[in-house]
């Protein structure tokens, strides 16, 4: 999974749906999540947490243009790509940290993704999940009610 | 009663599977509520009921339902079982089995009333059975007349031991039905003993979580599940028994809890940290999965 360090900047609530606004390397990140009744007590403003999700959610755009509902959008440089029969991983550069998306590999091949290349990384709001502070990418799975 | 606040404050030394253990529940009740009791088994949540009832006596301490004492050890009272107005439900039924439904029900009341007799059969859809014995009864069938036959006395305290676990599937979802209509039936204050989650989620006003003993928790379901361990997302744990490489990324074959396969993908950084026989939690946001009805 895909773990960026964030600092939550705004929280919006309607009933159980809750909208962080959050940024991360100057790049601004929302997460839609859905909770009980109260948040739990880390999911404040100002609250430095971390960012989840997973590298199958991840798509890549090159020279992105026109509109798009996604409003995560993360740039980033390629730094690997591995390449199967089917899907590929592509390991991206964004800001200090290290983030992996999961493509077809008739899709990397048609961004013609190579490293250095520049792309700008979306994800979904509704796909990131909020972790109570994991320090670095290599922290293990974060206890059930820290997610 | 439905306002009487129930004030339960009992100690008792008990010798479980996992050695001698103090029971300590210290909680005051509000009359008219459904409360579950959930925790392991040997955690102490038969032994409370039967204390309420006056099956057990506590070593020391008071119980008290609004102004009447039911318990208190200082002062020398225990009221004895047939006082206390408690509709009993356990899990093996404990029926007569030689009297029909209808005498079984019919057992349960402190004066004879034919009327209310009838109606708890007619309530509990059990008239077409009320001459059959026990043993010509479904399970869930068996369960319901238990229900009625504890309904049968107008309890104030309806305390129910696990009364579905013998039961499975379609049934078990209909005998929960079945509880939440007896507990309506006079708004008997209902204590349910249970360790399954879907009856606390449909049943329960509030949940005592006990573990060895104590009180470790106590709220509704929401607030004592969701927050802190679902987070309003899908969560479920499992063993890692298969690790695949398949194509760019690894594919993960998870047997859960429930004896349910799951197949997981997962990516490099995810794996240097897995290996097979480990314990994991599958995890999801409430958004992604779908749903069909089965």
């Amino acid at each position: 999974m895909n773990v960026i360090p964030v600092l939550i900047e705004a929280i919006t609530c309607s009933d159980g749906v809750v909208l962080v606004d959050m940024q991360s390397d100057n790049c601004w990140l929302s997460a839609i999540l859905v909770e009980g009744d109260e948040l739990p007590t880390w999911l404040t403003k100002g609250a430095a947490v971390s960012a989840v999700f997973k590298e199958s959610e991840l798509s890549i755009a090159v020279n992105l243009s026109g509109k798009i509902s996604l409003r995560n959008r993360l740039p980033c440089t390629v730094q690997k790509i591995e390449c199967g029969e089917i899907m590929s991983v592509v390991s991206l550069k964004f800001g200090q940290h290290l983030i992996q998306s999961a493509i077809t590999t008739r899709s990397a091949k048609a961004l013609e993704l190579n490293t250095g290349l520049e792309v700008t990384a979306l994800i979904k709001a509704n796909e990131v999940f909020l972790v109570q502070s994991i320090k670095n990418a290599q922290a293990p799975i974060p206890h059930p009610h820290q997610l | 009663m439905e306002n009487d606040v129930i004030e339960i404050d009992v100690q008792k030394e008990l010798v479980s599977a996992h050695g001698r253990m103090t029971l300590t529940i210290k909680v005051k009740l509000l009359g008219g509520e459904l409360v579950v009791l959930f925790g392991e088994s040997g955690a102490g949540k038969t032994t409370l009921l039967r204390m309420i009832s006056g099956l057990t006596n506590p070593d020391r301490g008071i119980l008290k339902v609004g102004n009447s004492v039911w318990f208190d050890s200082d002062a020398g009272i225990n009221k004895p079982p047939q006082e206390r107005n408690i509709g009993f439900v356990f899990q093996d039924y404990a029926l007569f089995p030689n009297m029909s439904v209808f005498n079984n029900v019919a057992y349960g009341q402190t004066q004879g009333d034919k009327c209310y007799v009838n109606e708890l059969l007619q309530k509990f859809g059990l008239e077409e059975l009320s001459a059959r014995k026990p043993d010509k009864l479904s399970g869930g069938q068996r369960q319901r007349v238990a229900l009625a036959r504890a309904l049968a006395r107008k309890p104030d305290f309806l305390l129910l031991d696990e009364p579905l676990s013998a039961l499975d599937g379609d049934i078990r979802t209909s005998l929960q039905n079945e509880i939440l209509k007896a507990h309506g039936i006079n708004n008997a204050t209902t204590l349910l003993v249970s360790h399954d989650l879907t009856e606390v989620f449909r049943l329960a006003h509030k949940v005592l979580q006990i573990k060895n003993g104590t009180i470790t928790g106590m709220g509704k379901p929401d607030q004592l599940f969701l927050n802190n361990q679902i987070s309003g997302k899908v969560q479920i744990t499992g063993s890692i028994v298969k690790i695949q490489k398949q194509d760019a990324f690894y594919l993960l074959t998870v047997v859960t809890g429930m004896n349910q396969i799951l197949k997981v993908t997962a990516f490099q950084n995810d794996i240097e940290k897995l290996s097979e026989g480990d314990r994991v939690m599958v995890f999801s946001k409430a958004f992604s999965p779908l749903i069909l009805k089965m």
